[in-house]
Parts: C-alpha cells; sequence; structure tokens
C-alpha cells in the first residue's frame, strides 16, 4: 500500500463518516442508504461478471429474496438477528441450484438463465399475495435490532450500512488478493490456461457466484430492515439492468468502482429530478459518455489522474 | 522399460467428424528426458499434446502419468497429477501482473478456506507466503523476476512466451509440456529458450517438445518422435530418426523438395 493507495481510501471514508454532520435532510440520508445497499449488490455482482467475466441479470433477484425472506420472517415474528442467516441460507440455495447447472455453459447461457430466474422470483413474489403481499408489497417490517438495541433515525442506519459496506469491500478485496481470487480473474482471461494452472474453473465460477448471491441476500435483509418496506419493483429486471449498468459506469473488476458505479448511478436520477422527463436523456448520454470515453469505468480515470497531474 | 516411464499412451485415438487426427498413437517417455514430437503440419503435434494434457479429450486410449490413469479427467486435475503446459497460442492472463499469472499455478496444490482468506488470519498468510516464493523462484529460473509487477502484455512477445514456462513451473510439474516454445522467436530468443530447457531437464523435470523447427529440436531433444497423418511413423535418437526414410520422406523429404 502506497500513498497513492490509501490517500483517496482514507479520503473516501472521512467524507463518508462527515455527511450526516453536514446535511441533516433525512430524504438525502436515506437516499444515500439505498446507494450504499446498491453498492454492497454491486460488490457481490463484480464477483461472478467483473472478476469471472460471466454475465449475471439475476443479482437482483437474489436481492429481492434477501430482502423478503427478511421482510416475512421479520414480519412472522422472528427475531431480527435470525433474519440475516435465513436471507443467507436462502440466496446459496437458489444461487446453488441456479448455478450448478448453468455454470458449465459459456457466457450467454448463464445471462438467459439468469434473466429467467430474476423473471421467475419476481412473478413469484407479485403472485403469492398472501406472504408477499403482492404488488404492494410489504409494509411496517420490523427494524434492526438485538436485545433490543438497533439503530434509531437514518443517520445511524447510514453510520451501520457504512460499517457493513466497509467490511463487504474489505472481504472482496482480501478475496482478490487469495488465490481465489487470481483464479476468477485467470479464468476470465484464459479458461483453458487456468485449467492447464490446476484452477477448477467450474468450481470457481460457482463460488464466485454464490458469494455474489450471499452479498445481494445481505444488502436485501438490511434493505427490509432499514427501509422497513419493499415491493417487487425495487428487485425487478430493470434493477438487475441497472445493476450491471452500475458496475460497467464505476468500472468492472474495481472494488471502489463498484462503490462509485452505485452511489453515482443511485444518487443521479434524484439530482437530475428538477429535469423532468428530460433526466432519463442526460443520464442515458452520461452513461454512453462514459462507456465510450472511459471503457474502464470510472475507476480507470483515477490512474490517469497522476498523468494528468503530471502534465501540467 | 515401462517401470521408468513418466508418461505412457497406449492406443490414443482422436478424430473431428471423418478425419482421424490421432491413430491407435502409443508413446513412451522416459522420466528425466527431452522427448520431441515432430511432424509435418496437421499431423496429429497439438491433437496428441492436447489429448495428454486433457485439453481436448481422446476418444480411445489410456494415458498414465507417473503410473496413474489420466484419460478423460478434467485438465485441473491433471495438472494437480503433476503435468503442465505451455499454448502454442499465447494464453496468459492479461488482467493480472506478471507474478500473479505464477501464482495462479503456484496455488495448485495449496487448500484454499473461505474462511481464512476472509480473517486474512496465520495460516491464510503463511500459505500466501508460500505461493509467493515458489512463484518468485520460478519467474527466476526464466529470468523475469524484474518484471513481476508488470502486466504481461507489457512483455515483448518472447518473454510472455518465457511467462508461460514459468506459470508451468510454479505447478511443481513432473511432465512438461511444451507446444511450440520457439514459435515467433528470433536466434538469440530461441538460444534463451534452449538454455532454459537444459536447466529444467536439469532440475530433473521430463520435457515434451512439440515443435516445428526441425533443426531446433534435434540438438536439444534425448528422443525424437515423428508423426504424420496422426500416425506415429518413427521414434528414436535424433540421428536416427534423420536417417530414417519415411521420415524423410513424410517430412524433411518433402522440405527439401519445397526449398
Amino acid at each position: 500500500m502506497t500513498v497513492k493507495h490509501w490517500f483517496p481510501l482514507a479520503l473516501g471514508v472521512v467524507v463518508a463518516l462527515l455527511i450526516p454532520a453536514v446535511t441533516h435532510d433525512n430524504y438525502v440520508i436515506q437516499l444515500l442508504n439505498i446507494a450504499i445497499l446498491n453498492a454492497i449488490v454491486v460488490l457481490g455482482l463484480n464477483f461472478a461478471t467483473g472478476w469471472v467475466g460471466q454475465i449475471n441479470f439475476g443479482q437482483a433477484a437474489f436481492y429481492g429474496l434477501g430482502a423478503y425472506t427478511t421482510g416475512i420472517a421479520a414480519k412472522a415474528g422472528l427475531p431480527w438477528i435470525t433474519t440475516p442467516f435465513l436471507s443467507v441460507v436462502i440466496v446459496m440455495a437458489a444461487s446453488l441450484v441456479l448455478g450448478l447447472p448453468t455454470l458449465r455453459l459459456r457466457t450467454y447461457y448463464l445471462a438467459m438463465t439468469t434473466i429467467g430466474f430474476g423473471e421467475i422470483v419476481r412473478l413469484i413474489i407479485v403472485h403469492w399475495e398472501p406472504v408477499t403481499g403482492g404488488t404492494s408489497g410489504l409494509r411496517a417490517i420490523p427494524g434492526i435490532g438485538v436485545f433490543g438495541i438497533g439503530p434509531q433515525g437514518q443517520v445511524q442506519h447510514y453510520y451501520l450500512l457504512i460499517a457493513v459496506l466497509a467490511i463487504a469491500a474489505l472481504v472482496a478485496a482480501r478475496i482478490r488478493q487469495s488465490s481465489l481470487g487470481r483464479a476468477m480473474i485467470a479464468t476470465k482471461d484464459s479458461e483453458i490456461a487456468a485449467e492447464q494452472s490446476g484452477v477448477d474453473t467450474t468450481r470457481t465460477k460457482l463460488i464466485a457466484f454464490m458469494i455474489g448471491a450471499v452479498y445481494a441476500g445481505l444488502a436485501g435483509c438490511l434493505y427490509a430492515s432499514s427501509i422497513r418496506f419493499i415491493s417487487p419493483d425495487s428487485f425487478s429486471g430493470t434493477q438487475a439492468i441497472l445493476l450491471m449498468t452500475m458496475l460497467i459506469v464505476g468500472g468492472m473488476g474495481s472494488i471502489p468502482g463498484c462503490i462509485i458505479g452505485a452511489v453515482g448511478l443511485t444518487i443521479l436520477p434524484e439530482a437530475l429530478r428538477f429535469l423532468g422527463q428530460w433526466y432519463l436523456v442526460l443520464y442515458g448520454l452520461g452513461v454512453i459518455a462514459v462507456i465510450v470515453l472511459a471503457p474502464g469505468g470510472l475507476a480507470s480515470l483515477a490512474s490517469r489522474l497522476p498523468r494528468w497531474a503530471g502534465a501540467r | 522399460m515401462t517401470d521408468q516411464a513418466i508418461i505412457t499412451a497406449r492406443g490414443v485415438t482422436r478424430r473431428f467428424g471423418g478425419l482421424v487426427a490421432l491413430d491407435d498413437v502409443d508413446l513412451d517417455v522416459p522420466k528425466g528426458i527431452v522427448q520431441a514430437i515432430i511432424g509435418p503440419n496437421g499431423s496429429g503435434k497439438t491433437t496428441l499434446l492436447n489429448a495428454l494434457s486433457g485439453a481436448s479429450h481422446a476418444d480411445a486410449g489410456s494415458i498414465r502419468i507417473d503410473g496413474k490413469e489420466i484419460f478423460r479427467l478434467r485438465p485441473n486435475r491433471i495438472a494437480r497429477l503433476g503435468l503442465a503446459r505451455t499454448f502454442q497460442n499465447i494464453r496468459v492472463f492479461s488482467n493480472l501482473t506478471v507474478l500473479e499469472n505464477v501464482k495462479v499455478a503456484a496455488a495448485c496444490n495449496t487448500p484454499m478456506s473461505m474462511l481464512n482468506i476472509m480473517l486474512s488470519n496465520g495460516t491464510q498468510r503463511q500459505r500466501e507466503a508460500e505461493i509467493e516464493s515458489t512463484s518468485r523462484e520460478a519467474l527466476e529460473i526464466v529470468s523475469l523476476a524484474a518484471r513481476a509487477d508488470d502486466r504481461p502484455t507489457q512483455l515483448p512477445y518472447a518473454q510472455q512466451r518465457l511467462l508461460e514456462i514459468a506459470r508451468a513451473l510454479a505447478s511443481k510439474p513432473k511432465v512438461l509440456l511444451l507446444d511450440e516454445p520457439a514459435a515467433g522467436m528470433n536466434m538469440t530468443e530461441s538460444m534463451t529458450l534452449l538454455d532454459t530447457i537444459a536447466k529444467l531437464k536439469g532440475k530433473g523435470i521430463t520435457i515434451l517438445l512439440v515443435e516445428h523447427n526441425v533443426r531446433l529440436v534435434m540438438g536439444i531433444s534425448d528422443r525424437v518422435a515423428v508423426l504424420d497423418f496422426g500416425k506415429k511413423i518413427a521414434e528414436g535418437a535424433p540421428s536416427a530418426v534423420q536417417q530414417n526414410p519415411l521420415v524423410i520422406e513424410a517430412y524433411l523429404g518433402r522440405r527439401h523438395r519445397h526449398a
């Protein structure tokens, strides 16, 4: 770790911690909370898509599975502490069942299968009304609390979610620095060379897919119990594409990129709200501009920065 | 003979539709030698290498590495049993550093645990340190240690080939398959390559070399097998093979006529 590495990190942490001191607007904090949750989901997506190179449109469905598992369990009266475990068990089971038969196949098959999976999950949520509340969703989900202690108000939730995001990013960084992370990237770069180097590429793909699902499941659990209202819209196919866009705009394979992309694209539509109908035009142009001008995503701009600074 | 053979292949056959790319090929490679496989274009050299390494399985036959049957095993299993290879078309991991490229293979026999990775505990750091030292040693052997932190795509072509050799070495193989390692190399680079191969032989690694450049092969190999239309037509010491009329007709003769 050089100055170049830890300075942006430290800056990011300081800014993140100071935001609630600058703004007391609950709406802003709640928006940031959703941005942080999205960042965790995108960090998860990065394992299978950014590192292993598999196109996965099922991430929103895992997010939803986690959220609904927690929502249903908490409303049924189970203590909050059980809900992260329940959510993780459900998404792990779902990702295993989905991943085992499809990950042997190459790229596009997984893309198609995960689109189908997302649609199945959405349809179950919409139609299993007595349990899921159908299109109107679940309201008044009990909040986070362990032995009666839990965050109160948006700001406390914000700090809790920032801490979870930090852990999620740290675990991702550790995986990247391990033989597992290298195996993931090797699988993307050359599957046959990875195999001949002793990497079980099928297993690596499955693990990456499942870790990603666990990230989404945990984020879903926190979504349900911190926003306390969930509906199928938050976990639709559109959301799946949005998560993929966040990953691409932020920078595939880059941990800071995932966070920048998720936070940026969560906030941007709200920031552009004054444009009314026109916001989508600007939003779309912005996304295209990033893809054309910085194909490595926003995170890749950071590595160009020293060169610009040096030139002056 | 079979006791000392590190590779024992029997009746290896591979068909692509109506084309028989490998026709009932037998091969015995004694431990510790440099064995070359030569043959004209399309004679089945790379197909044989792919069958041995599991990259593309044979349809029939038996292949033993150090006594263990590997026929139809997945390539990663074969790699862990001690067979490593390089590729005719370079296949480096372009999104990893040079050192990380080698680390991928060095981790081949190291157990991995999610919990250790997440905690980054002593066991994990110990394992990573071992992988790192194995990898740096392998880079040292091919004189790429100074480029450890570069991206492989920043290396000249010949050095990318050496990186593939280092990656293969890092899995501590008993057998190393080199698929046209001198392709695209100039004279100086080929000489460095020959030195490296001699060094590896000195370490007791059996080397199976598929090569187009016959002159290069003759100098370095202890034994040469010749393939033509998927059949093994000759095998023996380089000098003997060069004299073999079948070989001259199938390969050297044809080259002479064109020249």
